[in-house]
């Protein structure tokens, strides 16, 4: 679990982050709220890219913000972006054994670690063509394939399902479902869509404005009137 | 909300055989590869003069400067302006050992090499911060503020000192060439098959971890940040073997014209490197081949043809252009802003 | 090793070099923020118009030489402007590194073309009226094309800064180096506006290419075209951002070439060609101490 404590972020005069308190659970987790409430800053002071001015956030016991950026992928933090990072010029199996390559030790296993993360998210069949000649929904998949390749202890997805289509979001919210079991990582999701975040996550926290806003049982929070006020005539939550 | 069936959403099925990594595309490359060595190293010799093959020779040394800059640009991300400085690093170096020892020729470039690689690689290290224009000017004012002492500095002539250079310039006062490659063809066999080993080094890189690492550092240095690449370590790499490569094209050099002039290398050479190296294509390692005889064979071919070489540098410069042009379109037309 | 008596007269050459850096500077600066574009072909322009000067001087019999000075600056004027209004706009989507690389296939072009147009291995030249004519100063040999780049310099940095702060177009300029998204959502007439910076940059362009000719001596289009190189520094030291910074650097980077080359300081005096370079690495070192990361181009750290 992810344990955030008294967290503050301030960006010249804007506080994206103020003053936030909670603990994610294990298991899969959504992070919500409205555009500009501060999910994608903390997922930032989660990777290491910015500095929170106060606050202290702790992950199964381990100080995240006292290790460099790049260290704690191999502590096991792993995430996505927003604009997808999977590159181009690699194959699917280029990709996803690039991150295994420098976040975990040991080439024995590394091929079956590679092809098992590239069978989780169903790419089986197009392991070795270029990320360059895939779909944007396949290249969504190389993203959360290289986010949950080998051991990791805590999969940030930001906005996956960002312009897909129904279907493609259901084979998503299914794939994100059988990570904690399958890949034994807790999953923090931010998301706009609440058909998926109500799929895949048993746990919610609502920030709004840099605040924590609400946080519990993902179908209580989403029916909290405070929640529902914060994104009123912006999502429709039936 | 529909349910899907976990298992066959799920590819459930291991991928159990692995296609070989070596497809048939790898294999016909090597093939091609393997043509265009054989066929220059045997073929071309026969077909053509002195005067061709020394040209030849000039072109295979420059491709090594001209792929360790694409793999720099095209793979890294790293535009560096300054690899001619670097060039005439090797060439000094080889040179002065060259006159104050007798050791043997290829101990010699390996030297150069190597010193080349260090200092590539301490100027790599304050410039990790910057990217982009502010890269290409840092590298081109080091460059050229490097070029200024190599002028004032010159190139050894067997003297002694530091600088090596004797007050008479004789023509005994010439770079040595190794034994078994004395002759104009021999050299450029011997240059041909060094070329063919530093384009290996760099293929080798390309295809395992540190090639990968760069694919990532290129595409975003964010995301590589988060998948665990230290970042600091393969960009120095890279300064590494790129500087590696184009001090050996620099000892090369100096036993090819064995009393080099520092006019060779001047600012806007860096410049001329730069057009060349995008017009040859810096995607994959035949750019930088393509790049050296752009740079080596054209101008004397315009000059056959009745051209002042000069117009070289209006082809390069149209040439350049028009890459620019085209990627650009490409760009817009994939809807990506830079 | 410090002789005095030679410090003054290098002060004077010194301010007049600084001078020109200051102007191409400024150039350089406007055009850049306003634009995107680092204009690497600024020197090029500048010496095809010097070319076209001589040649009118020198092998027609019907140009006057003022006609022919203009005529430097009026090439210089088309030549940016044909490239700011016809090739840069292709480049509109690319990073400032791209806009870059095609101003430099720009200088190659021209510098081809240069050699191929004068080819005479001759030393060329030609003095401005003002470079014929000497006055001193403290034992000091001052020509009045000297004194005509300072004085130069400071009128076009400070009406610069007049017309960047009291015009409109000049407003509109640094509403779009601040932000040019907004400032076309705005209405500001971008396209207008980096037309007047074009032109701008190109006259300068041509009155700097004037100065070097007379300045130098000579005129080396190697030289002039690649003149560019350490005009930049100043430019990196004023963050690419600070007009009158830029300006004072010049003078300052001016000065210290010219007083290493006064007395033999050792070392520093035998490389002082590398002043230029030095400052202008420096400069891009130390304010590059803070890094930072850019994930999809809004930097985070």
């Amino acid at each position: 679990m992810i344990e955030v404590e008294d967290l503050t972020v301030r960006f010249g005069g804007v506080t994206s982050v103020n003053q936030v308190t909670l603990t994610f659970p294990a298991g899969a987790c959504g992070l919500i709220g409205p555009n500009g409430a501060g999910k994608t800053t903390l997922f930032n002071v989660l990777s290491g890219f910015v500095r929170p001015e106060t606050g202290r956030v702790s992950a199964f016991g381990d100080d995240l913000l006292a290790m460099p950026d790049y260290a704690r992928a191999r502590w096991g933090l792993r995430r996505t972006f927003q604009t997808e990072q999977a590159i181009e010029a690699l194959t699917v199996y280029d990709n996803v054994l690039a991150v295994y390559e420098h976040t975990t030790k040991g080439r024995a296993a590394r091929q079956a670690a590679v092809l098992d993360a590239i069978g989780l998210v169903g790419l089986g069949d197009v392991a070795f063509a270029r990320v360059g000649t895939l779909s944007p929904r396949q290249r969504r998949l190389v993203e959360v394939g290289r986010a949950v390749v080998g051991t990791p202890r805590v999969v940030l997805l930001d906005e996956p399902g960002a312009g897909l289509p129904e279907a493609e979001t259901e084979h998503l919210g299914a794939v994100i479902r059988t990570i904690p079991d399958q890949v034994g990582a807790m999953v923090v999701l931010v998301e706009h869509d609440m058909s998926l975040v109500k799929a895949c996550c048993e746990w919610t926290a609502v920030l709004d404005f840099g605040r924590l806003l609400a946080s519990g049982p993902t179908a209580e929070v989403l029916r909290d009137p405070e929640v529902l006020k914060a994104y009123l005539g912006q999502e429709d939550l039936q | 909300m529909t349910t899907v069936d976990a298992h066959s959403a799920l590819a459930g099925e291991p991928v159990s055989t692995v296609p070989s990594r070596f497809g048939r595309r790898s294999i016909t490359q090597a093939a091609i590869a393997a043509a265009v060595f054989l066929i220059a190293m045997f073929v071309l010799p026969a077909l053509t003069s002195t005067f061709w093959v020394k040209n030849f020779t000039s072109a295979a040394i420059l491709s090594i400067v001209a792929g360790a800059t694409g793999l720099l640009y095209g793979r890294v991300g790293l535009v560096s302006l300054g690899q001619i400085a670097l060039y005439g690093v090797g060439t000094w170096v080889t040179m002065r050992l060259g006159f104050a020892t007798d050791w043997p020729y290829p101990v010699l470039v390996l030297i150069a090499g190597v010193i080349t690689a260090v200092i590539g690689v301490l100027l790599g290290l304050p410039a990790l911060r910057l990217q982009g224009l502010y890269l290409a000017l840092v590298t081109l004012m080091a460059a050229a503020a490097f070029l200024v002492i190599l002028a004032d500095t010159k190139f050894p002539t067997g003297g002694p000192g530091f600088k090596g250079l004797v007050v008479e310039v004789t023509n005994s006062d010439s770079m040595r060439r190794p034994d078994v490659a004395e002759t104009d063809f021999g050299f450029y066999r011997y240059v041909l098959v060094v070329a063919v080993i530093m384009f290996g080094l760099a293929l080798a890189h390309l295809v395992s971890k540190p090639g990968r690492a760069w694919a990532s550092i290129r595409h975003s240095e964010a995301a590589a940040l988060a998948t665990g690449v230290n970042t600091t370590t393969y960009k120095l790499w890279a300064w590494g073997l790129a500087s590696f490569m184009t001090g050996i094209a620099g000892g090369l050099l100096a036993a090819h014209v064995r009393s080099p002039s520092t006019f060779t290398f001047g600012v806007e050479q860096n410049i001329i490197l730069m057009a060349v190296v995008v017009m040859g294509g810096v995607a994959t390692l035949w750019g930088g081949v393509v790049a050296g005889l752009l740079v080596a064979v054209l101008p004397e071919l315009l000059q056959k043809w009745g051209f002042s070489s000069e117009w070289s540098l209006i082809l390069f410069g149209t040439g350049l252009f028009a890459n620019l042009l085209i990627t650009s379109w490409q760009l817009d037309k994939a809807g990506i802003k830079e | 090793m410090l002789n005095t008596s030679q410090l003054f007269p290098f002060l004077i050459s010194g301010l007049a070099f600084g001078a020109v850096y200051a102007m191409s500077g400024t150039g350089l600066l406007v055009l850049y923020r306003t634009t995107g574009v680092l204009n690497f072909a600024f020197g090029a322009i500048g010496a095809m118009g010097a070319n076209i000067t001589w040649h009118l001087i020198e092998k027609t019999e019907w140009c006057p030489d003022w006609l022919a000075y203009v005529a430097c600056v009026v090439v210089s004027a088309a030549l940016t402007l044909l490239y700011g209004v016809v090739f840069a706009p292709r480049f509109a989507n690319r990073d400032p590194l791209g806009k870059m690389l095609g101003t430099l296939a720009f200088a190659l072009i021209l510098l081809g073309l240069m050699f191929n147009l004068w080819r005479s291995q001759d030393a060329r030249g030609f003095r401005l009226p003002t470079g014929t004519r000497r006055f001193e100063i403290f034992d000091a040999r001052v020509t009045w094309t000297q004194v005509v780049a300072v004085l130069f310099a400071l009128l076009v940095v400070g009406g610069v800064t007049i017309f960047l702060r009291a015009t409109k177009i000049g407003t509109a300029m640094r509403a779009i180096a601040n932000d040019r998204e907004i400032s076309s959502l705005l209405g500001v007439p971008v396209r207008r506006v980096e037309t007047a910076a074009w032109l701008g940059s190109g006259v300068l362009c041509g009155i700097v290419g004037l100065l070097l000719v007379d300045l130098f001596g000579s005129l080396d289009m190697v030289l002039m075209t690649w003149f560019v190189i350490p005009s930049l520094a100043p430019v990196l030291i004023g963050q690419m951002r600070y007009l009158w910074v830029t300006f004072f650097a010049a003078f300052v980077i001016g000065v210290v070439e010219a007083e290493l080359n006064a007395s033999n300081w050792g070392w520093p005096s035998q490389y002082r060609k590398t002043t230029a370079y030095v400052f202008a690495v420096g400069a891009l070192l130390w304010f590059a101490r803070k890094r930072t990361i850019m994930i999809s181009g809004r930097a985070t750290r």
